[in-house]
């Protein structure tokens, strides 16, 4: 669990957004056990306190649950997995979208482009 | 809590602590930043009463220190403090002697953690190691807060790392703990709270995370803003 | 208590190599000495004797017996006693100031001790002692196997047997180091052990104050002298011998105790209030 964080944003909040990613991507499955505070502090190489407050925002937005004395676990509710997804993808797309809106590109074009662009890295990848 | 109030120090006619005041929280790791000879090591000698103040008063816990403070609060200095000529093993005899906090378990799982070897002489190790040693004989004590005098500066890599990993674990969680640094650089995200000393005074005490979430400043923005550098 | 002890134990410990090495010294120099000295005195015995034809008679009324007094009153045997001596009072600052200098500076760890403070001071002044008794009865176990070697050399005829009693009283300065009665002892060690603790006191008021702790520790140890030598002044020159002997002594330890506790108080202050690391 190697993360680069930056030096502006909250800590805790780059956790979170680690996890979402995991997620997204289906590294974490539904259900699935997720270190403690302290391994994962260890691991991340942060304050605990820090690691402490990550997990406290991610329940409070549903993305993992605990139940007494066990460890957390990724949600199993779809509906906020679902989100999750969506979530980082429309977050991506906005980035996305505010970098070429500078270069005053037709969106048709664009989307042939991304079209192009996103199959062709699908086959250099494959 | 570790509470600075008002501390004036000279040294001769140099007046180098112009009435410092912060405080520092259980369950914390409190980071004095200020470029060298700001005064960082005098204010953790003071606290531990290693030398007088001339005004101003530091209590641990609501209460002035005594004999019986030294069981509850220790200091990691930046030169390890037992005789070059013991070997780790004698050291540790030495700490568990004296000391009632002393946890023989938690010195044997250092001594793991840091790869050291109980028979090795002290004289004989290397940099990394030697101050390795000393932060083991510190955080071996069951105690509520430790301070620590530059535990970074002037080692390897390796052991910057190691080091660095200390405070992560459960050997530092839920003590309360200051460290001194004239550079903050790689543990950013290991601190919580940020005391910035400069010219004898505190110009600004800030947890680190706030000014990240609430000003998306970086330690070291903050620190620039400060020193107008 | 505990604590003092484990702190007597350690620090006897720091020193228990520079000890030994005193002690050796002593015993191979004194050695030494009783060997070439009871071969002078056979070689000269033998040359009298056997070449310029001397009786055994006129020998020992010119040149006289060997005894062990010649040995003690020799370089050979008061010189390590001095060099003992010496060692001791160096070590009475080393004890102090080993615990401050170089990269691994002890002090930190002895003033973090979850102890009271006075008891580094305990410990170190006990140590002195230890040293000197040490030393002393080291001296008072090799001197009759000394002697027992000088017989071993010297045969009966040209040697005078002497007991110790009997060489102290021929060589009284070794009486400060081997008194002879309990007052001695009291008044001996007594005062050696106030000397150490103003010393102490002295040094640590360097180690609280730095330069201007020198000058405050020189003007304490003055006052603290002039107050011991009082009362034999005011003695002699005021009151025409008033008092009895006795007497004296009496004020002079009711002194040293008055000495001796202001200097224990004030160590105990500068240790907890003004030291510095």
């Amino acid at each position: 669990m190697n993360v680069n964080f930056n030096n502006r944003d909250p800590v805790y909040l780059q956790i979170v957004r680690y996890f979402k990613e995991k997620i997204a991507i289906g590294e974490l499955e539904p259900g699935e056990e997720i270190p403690s505070r302290r391994e994962l502090a260890n691991q991340m190489k942060v304050n605990p306190n820090t690691a402490q407050r990550a997990y406290k925002e991610m329940e409070e937005q549903g993305l993992i649950y605990t139940e007494k004395n066990h460890p957390s676990k990724i949600t199993t509710d779809q509906n906020i997995l679902g989100q999750v997804r969506n979530e980082l993808l429309v977050e991506a797309v906005d980035v996305f979208v505010t970098s070429v809106r500078s270069i005053n590109v037709p969106v048709e074009e664009l989307l042939d482009l991304v079209r192009v662009k996103y199959t062709a890295n699908d086959d250099k990848e494959a | 809590m570790i509470e600075v109030k008002a501390v004036e120090k000279k040294f001769g006619r140099k007046k180098i602590l112009k009435g410092v005041s912060f405080t520092a929280n259980k369950g914390e790791i409190t980071c004095l930043i200020g470029i060298n000879g700001v005064g960082k090591t005098t204010i953790l000698n003071a606290i531990m009463a290693l030398t007088p103040i001339n005004k101003g008063e530091i209590l641990i816990d609501g209460k002035p220190l005594d004999k019986h403070s030294f069981e509850k609060i220790t200091f990691i200095p930046d030169a390890i403090t037992m005789l070059p000529q013991m070997t780790i093993a004698e050291a540790m005899e030495f700490m568990k002697d004296f000391y009632t906090c002393w946890n023989q378990e938690r010195a044997t799982e250092l001594l793991g953690f840091f790869r050291l070897n109980q028979s090795d002489r002290i004289s004989s190790l290397s940099k990394g190691n030697t101050a390795k040693v000393n932060l083991l004989l510190g955080l071996a004590l069951d105690v509520d807060y430790v301070l620590m005098d530059e535990p970074f500066s002037g080692i390897d890599m390796f052991s910057r790392e190691e080091i660095a990993n200390v405070f992560t674990s459960h050997l530092i969680e839920n003590r309360g703990v200051i460290i001194t640094t004239h550079e903050v650089g790689d543990i950013e995200h290991l601190i919580d709270k940020v005391v910035l000393l400069d010219n004898g005074l505190v110009t600004k005490e800030f947890s680190a995370e706030e000014a990240r979430e609430n000003e998306g400043k970086s330690v070291i923005d903050v620190m620039r803003e400060v020193y107008h550098r | 208590m505990k604590n003092y002890l484990k702190l007597v134990n350690f620090e006897f410990n720091r020193v228990a190599k520079l000890f030994v090495v005193l002690l050796g010294i002593t015993l191979v120099i004194q050695m030494v000495g009783v060997i070439v000295l009871s071969k002078e005195y056979l070689n000269m015995a033998n040359e009298k004797i056997y070449e310029d034809m001397m009786t055994k008679i006129e020998f020992l009324e010119n040149f006289g017996k060997m005894n062990f007094s010649q040995i003690v009153r020799s370089i050979w045997f008061f010189g390590p006693i001095g060099l003992c001596a010496a060692g001791v009072g160096f070590y009475i600052f080393l004890i102090w100031y080993r615990d401050w200098v170089g990269k691994n500076t002890f002090i930190y760890r002895l003033l973090m001790l979850p102890t009271t403070r006075l008891n580094i001071f305990y410990a170190k002044i006990t140590n002195i002692l230890i040293l000197t008794f040490g030393l002393v009865a080291f001296q008072l176990i090799i001197m009759p196997i000394e002697m027992l070697v000088m017989k071993g050399m010297v045969p009966t005829e040209f040697r005078s047997d002497m007991g110790l009693n009997k060489i102290i009283a021929v060589m009284p300065e070794l009486s400060i180091i081997i008194p002879r009665s309990l007052i001695e002892l009291i008044l001996y060690y007594g005062a050696g052990v106030l000397a150490v603790a103003i010393l102490f006191t002295a040094i640590l008021m360097e180690r609280s104050f730095k330069w201007k702790g020198i000058l405050v520790g020189l003007l304490y140890s003055a006052i603290a002298v002039v107050f011991m030598i009082l009362p034999l002044l005011l003695q002699e020159f005021v009151f025409n011998g008033f008092f009895y002997p006795i007497e004296l002594l009496g004020i002079e330890i009711v002194m040293g105790v008055m000495v001796l506790t202001a200097s224990v108080w004030l160590s105990r202050f500068l240790l907890m209030k003004k030291i510095t690391v």
